[in-house]
């Protein structure tokens, strides 16, 4: 008799997502899926809003990433508008999207996996949080709230608010920075170089017990994607997009934010309301690829800042191409933060940092416009289409949950293949299995917008296992 | 010149979008507009008490955390001494109850508040909707009244 085994909610995620792996009549794993159980409506209820509003809108996607909705949102704004921001506007908006990957960094790693890492997989679950981790470590536990924090307060400091700031609008931001907070930023700078510094030095010790979890997390070839500089640097809010294969060949390069939707498709499944999304030229599902902080350290050739070019050389030293395995996307998440903090510190020695000319102003331009962006989960795209009179007649979002879906999937289903034996499973090989998409840090909240666009089963189960109604739309 | 250190913080929380959750932020902007000019006192609004607040709360001598509850009786305002939680939660992202921050206050800086209370304020109503409820509304010169004796007996030493 075949048995499915679920684990729901799926812990230290943002958002509710379960897991379901189905075994057989041998107690093998036959199949497993992760679920995204939410729906938004975000695309649908926007239709009809005035362009213009769309960046405050959408932001609302989200409590931990607006920053890069706002971003990519303006963006797809100004592509309508056929407007280029002031040099100023583009770095302060850098400097906010960085902040909020500090501090989106630091909750996933310190709050969210520190537990398993510093504890152990089998650990207690009643110790296995960040507690325990306070407990065991508290300089660990000091530097993940500090780095947070230093993260929200430059968005708080640029934006004035830590969560929804409205700062960023269509054609730039509202104000201009005052050397009062540029000082009371630079002045952070040192405490935050010295917590990334011991995250990094204590994860490099403790990495090394952890390879049998390299092995099967979601460690498989792929696909990687992500946003660079021309000079093939690291790049969070402006540059274009980079594909490359699973063993480092470059697909595509250069596809600027109009031209996503030519290369990159979405598909659908039925048990889960984020969407798949896909590299078109490879189809569904082998176009499937993964973004993010280790799609990000694959795809580029440097950081662009000195602290973490010196670690993405080593990191790079981890494969003779891409690294494939999943696990490592903790370390690449806190190579994104030394970077973060070292762009940061160099945005603000920028001459013109202090210009007050941060907002362009035109009217509708064209009737299409699309904006991308690096969240600190991976490449987020808005595409809008308006009429005549600026409002919104069509949206959609890709974002960076979806694109890491498939992957999320064959995680899973990789990691309970390897553990569950004989039908047999213990609390810590459920939690690994938890673990794996933990790894991705997906935002399901995020990522749960197609409502209409999947296909919905419905099936009414008797008890003695018979389907007597069932409804697909 | 160096900033003196704050003595006292408040410490809301709430939404102002669910109607009566929305009480805490009122009350901080109250405070804010009539203590923001004091430099012993600091006032902050957050839609969730999360983890990075620790360090402003280690930092100070006294806190006066503001909320909402549905434990009381709508209206009702209730002052009362907290105390660091003795077990804490397993899920830590989003929010984190006056205890709970008093806890971790001590476990990661080894520092809390001298003094630290709870001031809630029953809800009538916690739907999709800005502004109070009439009874939230007639309970708000108690619940000042409690903050501006509060204060003053933490800024007089007592």
């Amino acid at each position: 008799m075949s048995q499915t085994i679920t684990i729901d909610p799926v812990t230290r995620l943002e958002g509710h997502g379960k897991i379901t792996i189905q075994l057989n009549a041998q107690g093998e794993v036959q199949d497993a899926h992760f679920h995204v159980t939410q729906v938004r409506g975000f695309e649908r209820f926007s239709e009809g809003r005035p362009f213009y509003e769309m960046p405050s809108l959408m932001a609302r996607i989200c409590g931990i990433c607006p920053v890069s909705h706002l971003i990519a949102s303006a963006k797809a704004c100004e592509a309508i508008m056929s407007v280029r921001i002031p040099h100023t506007a583009a770095q302060l908006r850098r400097m906010l999207n960085l902040a909020q990957m500090v501090q989106s960094h630091a909750l996933s790693f310190f709050y969210l996996s520190s537990p398993d890492l510093l504890l152990g997989m089998d650990a207690d679950p009643k110790v296995r949080h960040i507690f325990g981790v306070v407990e065991a470590r508290p300089e660990l536990g000091r530097a993940g709230v500090a780095l947070r924090r230093f993260g929200q307060h430059i968005i708080e400091l640029l934006g004035d608010k830590r969560i929804h700031p409205g700062w960023v609008i269509p054609g730039g931001v509202t104000e201009p920075l005052t050397p009062a907070k540029r000082d009371e930023i630079l002045g952070m700078i040192p405490e935050a170089y010295a917590n990334i510094k011991l995250a990094l030095s204590w994860y490099k010790q403790i990495a090394d017990s952890f390879k049998p979890e390299v092995e099967v997390f979601a460690n498989f070839p792929s696909l990687f994607l992500g946003l660079i500089n021309e000079d093939e640097s690291v790049e969070f809010t402006d540059g274009a997009l980079r594909l490359i294969s699973a063993t480092g060949n470059i697909l595509a390069d250069g596809i600027t934010a109009q031209e996503f939707t030519q290369v990159i498709g979405e598909a659908v499944e039925p048990y889960s309301y984020t969407k798949f999304a896909y590299y078109k030229p490879l189809g569904y599902p082998d176009g499937s690829y993964r973004v993010g902080p280790l799609a990000r350290l694959n795809i580029a050739k440097s950081m662009g800042t000195p602290l973490a070019d010196a670690e993405l050389v080593e990191f790079k030293q981890l494969a003779s191409g891409p690294v494939q395995g999943s696990f490592y996307y903790h370390h690449a998440r806190l190579i994104d933060i030394l970077y973060g903090i070292e762009k940061i510190e160099q945005i603000l020695s920028d001459p013109l940092i202090l210009d007050k000319h941060v907002r362009a102003t035109a009217g509708v331009n064209r009737l299409e416009g699309a904006g991308q962006a690096e969240a600190p989960r991976g490449t987020l795209m808005h595409n809008y289409k308006v009429d005549e009179n600026g409002k919104i007649t069509w949206a959609n979002l890709v974002i960076a949950t979806g694109q890491n879906n498939n992957a999320m999937n064959r995680g899973v289903l990789q990691a309970a293949r390897h553990y569950i034996k004989d039908g047999k499973f213990s609390e810590g090989i459920l939690n690994r299995v938890e673990a794996v998409v933990r790894t991705f840090d997906p935002c399901l909240s995020c990522s749960t917008h197609a409502l209409g666009q999947m296909p919905l089963h419905l099936s009414l189960v008797s008890a003695d296992g018979k389907v007597i109604d069932q409804a697909i739309r | 010149m160096t900033t003196p250190p704050n003595r006292c913080l408040i410490l809301a929380c709430g939404n102002t979008l669910r109607e009566d959750d929305g009480v805490g932020p009122w009350l901080a902007d109250w405070a804010q507009e009539h203590f923001g000019n004091q430099p012993e006192i600091r006032v902050l609004s957050r839609h969730q008490w999360t983890p990075d607040l620790v360090e402003d709360i280690a930092a100070v001598q006294s806190v006066l955390f503001i909320d909402c509850t549905i434990d009381s009786a709508p209206g009702q305002v209730i002052l009362a001494p907290v105390e660091p939680a003795s077990a804490m939660p397993r899920m830590l992202t989003h929010h984190l109850n006056a205890s709970d921050l008093l806890a971790l206050s001590r476990d990661l800086y080894g520092s809390q508040p001298r003094h630290a209370r709870l001031l809630s304020v029953g809800a009538a109503s916690l739907h999709i909707h800005e502004g109070l409820s009439d009874v939230v509304t007639a309970s708000l010169p108690k619940a000042i009244s409690c903050i501006e004796t509060t204060l003053q007996s933490w800024l007089q030493g007592c």
